[in-house]
């Protein structure tokens, strides 16, 4: 995309980008040291990531405030005002990514204190791994502006849900056949449900790339109408 | 002055290339054309000013023409009402028709013409009389009214371009006595007492403060119902905040033409992309 | 290379700023000497000075006093003096000699009017109360004592004639009115339908048609004519042998007596019993007449108003003339034409119009309109009259014309100024609303341009007002019989020759026979002729000043 004529204008938009950039290299982090610190019981990590959450809320007020303040200074159009809000919307969902590993932080500190499962957390470990590299990989299509990338995880979105199923089945039978673990399987099924909306959320910043790209809300579209169509060349 | 062309082509009247996406201009379909601009060349002696521009202004909508300096969008907009005509040297090629009849017919009367389709210019340009002469003008050209029904349509008009309250009373006080935006509306009360069926915009708000740019932006908006207006404009605020449809012409071409909402938040040419977040060409 | 200095009161600029209000000063001053001299000499004309009894030494000339007014001094070198009178004798050696103008009147009686006299002639000098000044019809003022009165036979003398005198001098202006009434009324009327009947027998000469009828209407209105006049002639006859009844004696100062009939005075008063109230009466008098008076004795007395009357009249009819012609020459110039060369020298061509010798002008007006123009009008409408021309003689149409061609570049020049000057805008507005270009031109640009046309105007008047010699070619004589504006049918009399201030002054000023006499007049003339210019442009101004109010914000 060519520079704008205004090169302030230029550094603002910059500005925000990297910062979005950053907030999301820190949620990722946040989420695998909370689910390091599940599968490992490492409480102090949990606490690490806890405290860690003000961060992640902190930058996302200043984005937005920084968003806002664009917005009403230089009147935004057409791909600039999609980045605006397409950055305003994703932080929001990676303010929530945020709060999910919060809560899956919080059943870290809670199981601590006990053995760790049989299984090692398997379930958890399949699901974040997904889940991480869906983040990752939309994160990467926002900064690439990779409509390509960004249709691939907005599938896999169905891999996380897969494997979430299968997990809380397994979590389920774990149960019933171990009623003595109850608390900690519950706990365990908390982290993968987080984990989930981790994946619909990732799965959000996806979409919204798209509609950064293209100026295509594919929000509650059905089902592949969108993907028939070619991407744009990239500039 | 025009070669009309013997078989114009409709589907080509949003130039647009090919491959693109064709469903932006999908609003389009279900408008009422009022003009209809065919593969329209305008040349100064020997400079083209407009270069095969086609397109259909719909009825009683906003059309905004937008633009870099010396794009021609001017030119096409007094292209509408003939004013070009006033200029030597000055020879268009392709055809206008205005409700279906070619504008550039010989038997045309222009004044006639001009009648049926108003402008507002970029200054105000209140006649050196009083504020209910400079409305009562263009009727009096015409027509003899009688003097109850000229006060009538000259309160009309008033009200129609939001001046009446203001200047009520003082119909009679010289209508260079108004501030800036109310010699504007007034100029804009003169061009709608003779009803005409569009009304052309240059630049309306270009020379006036920001409130009464609101006010003329807010007139605009009321006038759509009865009129079919084109606006050029400079703002690309303005033309997103009033206009149902925009035109963004670039060196004398219509790069795109499409509804308002998508031309600012998604062109679909780079062209415009550019012009409209103000990046370099 | 030295670096050149720019500081010090040079570089300031100062040096251009005096030289500016220098230049500025000057021309100032110019103006204002101008009007004071004009206006001192020209005003003090008409002040009613004391009449001074001057004793000359014995041996030089006549023993007794002269009686007259000092109108005058200078100073000449001594050897100068001795050139120009030899005879005269100076007692001591100065270098020089200072010379008095006494006015003694008396012209008929005791020639020169005017006298030089060496200051050390005179011995002394008085203001005897018992002078009269007596202004007449002919031969200037009489200086005197008045002796006896003779009032229809009735001998009065002493005081009691001084009353006397006085009162006679009311009833003869009285008289004198009537008579001017009598001539100009019935018997002018009287005069001028005899000269119609005598053009209408002669045209019916011409068409040598036999019209009994017609013929017979024509006698019985001369009969009736002539019965009126005959009437109208015998009430003149009473009347001017009442206006000769009375007679007066005067001593003048060398101690003749002279007889003067009251018929020949206009005004008598005695200038040394005189308070200063009275002479500013008597001023303001003397300044009307000048005013409002004809001229009398080769225009040295009396009054200039037919000079007015013919100035403001010409002016008038050349603003009527030239107005619409260049008006409507620079609306085709700038509106219609084609832009291009041939307009270009045809501006050119206007401009240089105006540089043209205005005698030119006068020969040009002279030849084509008087003679081609005029002597075919006459050919045409008025055989009848012929050879006696009409309109094939110099008059105040054509005057009017040649002056209308000779302003007309200017408002050309200037209405096209005007025309440019209006915003495209205004004119688009108007185009937009379904205005045809007449329409715009006759609703919005005109009344936009008034005020530059006016300033045309402005300066057509003020160069028109001031202009004298193609007047003398075309129309302006020394000495109108009439005005050309009266109340007889048509009124205004375009054919008739007219007088004007400045031929007035040149007519005065060099043609007078009585120099000394005129001078003042042409002073007291060039000075009217400057507040009339005054005036007329003061006016247009004022007109002009209210336009461009109603028109000042849209420019610019």
């Amino acid at each position: 995309m060519s520079r704008h004529i205004s090169e302030q204008y230029d550094a603002e938009l910059e500005l925000v980008r990297r910062r979005f950039m950053e907030m999301g290299g820190l949620v990722e982090q946040q989420m695998r040291d909370a689910v390091q610190a599940l599968v490992t019981h490492d409480a102090a990590l949990g606490a690490r990531v806890r405290k860690q959450d003000h961060e992640v809320n902190r930058y996302e007020v200043s984005l937005d405030e920084q968003c806002i303040q664009i917005i009403a200074r230089r009147q935004p159009a057409a791909s600039d005002l999609r980045l605006l809000v397409t950055i305003m919307k994703a932080s929001t969902d990676l303010e929530r990514i945020g709060d999910e590993a919060d809560r899956i932080a919080r059943m870290a500190i809670d199981t601590a204190g006990h053995e760790l499962p049989r299984n090692h957390y398997d379930e958890i470990r399949r699901i974040s791994d997904l889940v991480a590299k869906m983040v990752a990989a939309a994160l990467d299509a926002v900064a690439r502006l990779d409509t390509t990338e960004a249709l691939n995880q907005i599938a896999a979105d169905k891999n996380v849900d897969d494997a979430y199923h299968d997990a809380i089945a397994q979590l389920a039978r774990q149960m019933s056949d171990h009623p003595e673990t109850v608390d900690q399987t519950l706990a365990t099924i908390w982290a993968a449900r987080a984990l989930e909306r981790i994946g619909d959320h990732a799965k959000n910043i996806s979409e919204y790339v798209l509609y950064l790209v293209k100026g295509k809300d594919i929000r509650h579209l059905p089902k592949g109408s969108f993907e028939k169509e070619s991407p744009l060349p990239p500039d | 002055m025009s070669e009309v062309n013997a078989a114009p082509q409709r589907a080509n009247y949003v130039s647009m290339p090919a491959g693109s996406d064709a469903s932006t201009a999908g609003g389009m379909t279900t408008e009422t054309a009022c003009i209809e601009v065919e593969r329209l060349s305008l040349f100064y002696g020997e400079s083209q000013a407009l270069k095969d521009v086609s397109m259909i202004i719909p009825k009683h909508r906003v059309t905004a023409f937008i633009g870099p300096s010396g794009c021609g969008k001017s030119t096409l907009l007094r292209c509408f009402n003939r004013m070009n005509d006033l200029i030597d040297g000055v020879r268009t090629t392709g055809s206008i028709r205005l409700e279906g009849s070619d504008i550039n017919d010989t038997d045309l009367d222009v004044a006639q013409l001009r009648r049926r389709v108003g402008m507002v210019f970029q200054r105000p340009n209140p006649f050196p009389k009083s504020i209910y002469e400079n409305v009562a003008y263009g009727l009096r050209l015409e027509e003899k009214l009688p003097s109850s029904e000229m006060d009538d349509r000259v309160e009309w008009a008033l009200r129609s371009a939001a001046l009446w309250d203001e200047v009520k009373d003082r119909l009679r006080e010289s209508a260079l006595g108004l501030s800036g935006g109310q010699q504007q509306r007034l100029v804009i009360a003169r061009a709608v007492a003779v009803k005409p069926d569009v009304l052309l915009l240059d630049e309306p708000a270009s020379a006036l403060d920001p409130l009464s740019t609101l006010k003329i932006e807010e007139l605009i908006h009321q006038l759509k119902s009865d009129y079919t207006i084109a606006i050029v404009t400079h703002n690309m605020q303005q033309a997103a905040r009033v206009s149902d449809y925009t035109a963004f012409l670039y060196l004398g071409e219509l790069v795109e033409f499409d509804t308002t909402a998508t031309v600012f938040t998604n062109p679909a040419q780079k062209r415009t992309e550019d012009y409209i977040t103000g990046r370099y060409g | 290379m030295a670096k050149r200095k720019r500081t010090g009161w040079f570089a300031s600029g100062e040096p251009w700023i005096w030289l500016n209000a220098a230049a500025v000063g000057i021309s100032i001053s110019a103006v204002l000497g101008l009007l004071l001299l004009i206006g001192s000499q020209g005003l003090s004309h008409f002040w009613p000075s004391d009449v001074e009894a001057v004793q000359l030494r014995a041996d030089n000339a006549s023993a007794a006093p002269l009686l007259g007014e000092w109108v005058g001094s200078e100073t000449v070198s001594r050897q100068q003096f001795m050139e120009a009178s030899p005879q005269a004798e100076i007692p001591h050696d100065e270098p020089l000699v200072e010379r008095r103008l006494l006015k003694t009147g008396n012209r008929r009686e005791a020639p020169p009017d005017f006298r030089w006299l060496d200051s050390h002639e005179i011995v002394s000098t008085t203001i005897p109360d018992d002078v009269i000044v007596i202004e007449r019809t002919e031969w200037g003022n009489l200086y005197g004592r008045l002796v006896s009165v003779t009032l229809d036979n009735r001998v009065q003398e002493g005081e009691a004639a001084i009353d006397a005198f006085m009162a006679a001098l009311e009833r003869v202006e009285t008289l004198r009115g009537s008579i001017v009434e009598l001539e100009g009324g019935a018997i002018a009327s009287v005069n001028s339908g005899l000269e119609k009947i005598r053009l209408e027998r002669r045209a019916m000469q011409m068409s040598d048609e036999a019209d009994p009828a017609r013929e017979a209407r024509i006698a019985a209105r001369q009969a009736e004519l002539d019965a009126i006049y005959q009437t109208a002639e015998a009430e003149l006859r009473d009347a001017q042998a009442a206006l000769r009844r009375d007679s007066a004696e005067i001593r003048i100062s060398d101690g003749r007596i002279v007889t003067l009939n009251l018929a020949d005075t206009v005004r008598a008063w005695y200038p040394n019993r005189m308070g200063v109230i009275d002479k500013i009466a008597h001023y303001g008098a003397s300044l009307w007449i000048f005013l409002s008076d004809s001229p009398r004795e080769a225009n040295t007395e009396g009054g200039i108003f037919p000079a007015i009357f013919g100035t403001v009249m010409m002016v008038l009819l050349m603003s009527v003339l030239v107005t619409p012609f260049g008006v409507i020459a620079a609306v085709y110039l700038r509106e219609y034409a084609r832009q291009g060369a041939f307009v270009r020298l045809i501006r050119i061509a206007v401009n240089n119009l105006a540089g043209v010798p205005s005698i030119v002008y006068g020969v040009f007006g002279l030849g084509f309109f008087v003679y081609f123009v005029g002597g075919s009008i006459d050919q045409l409408f008025y055989p009848e009259a012929l050879p006696a021309p009409t309109f094939g003689t110099p008059g105040l149409l054509w005057a009017s014309l040649t002056l209308a061609l000779l302003t007309v570049p200017v408002v050309i020049v200037s209405t096209e100024e005007g025309l440019t000057r209006i915003p495209r805008a205004v004119r688009e507005g108007s185009l937009a609303l379904g205005a045809t270009k007449a329409e715009t031109l006759f609703r919005i640009v005109l009344p936009m341009a008034s005020p530059s046309i006016l300033t045309g105007v402005i300066l057509a008047i003020a160069r028109a007002a001031g202009e004298v010699a193609p007047l003398m070619l075309v129309g302006v004589v020394k000495l109108a019989p009439t005005l050309p504006l009266d109340g007889e049918f048509p009124f205004l009399h375009l054919d008739r020759k007219f007088m004007h201030l400045g031929f007035h002054i040149y007519d005065v000023g060099f043609q007078s026979p009585n120099v000394e006499a005129a001078r003042p007049l042409v002073y007291a003339t060039a000075l009217l002729l400057v507040l009339i210019i005054l005036v007329l442009n003061l006016t247009a101004i004022m007109l002009r000043n209210r336009l461009e109010a109603r028109y000042r914000s849209l420019e610019g």
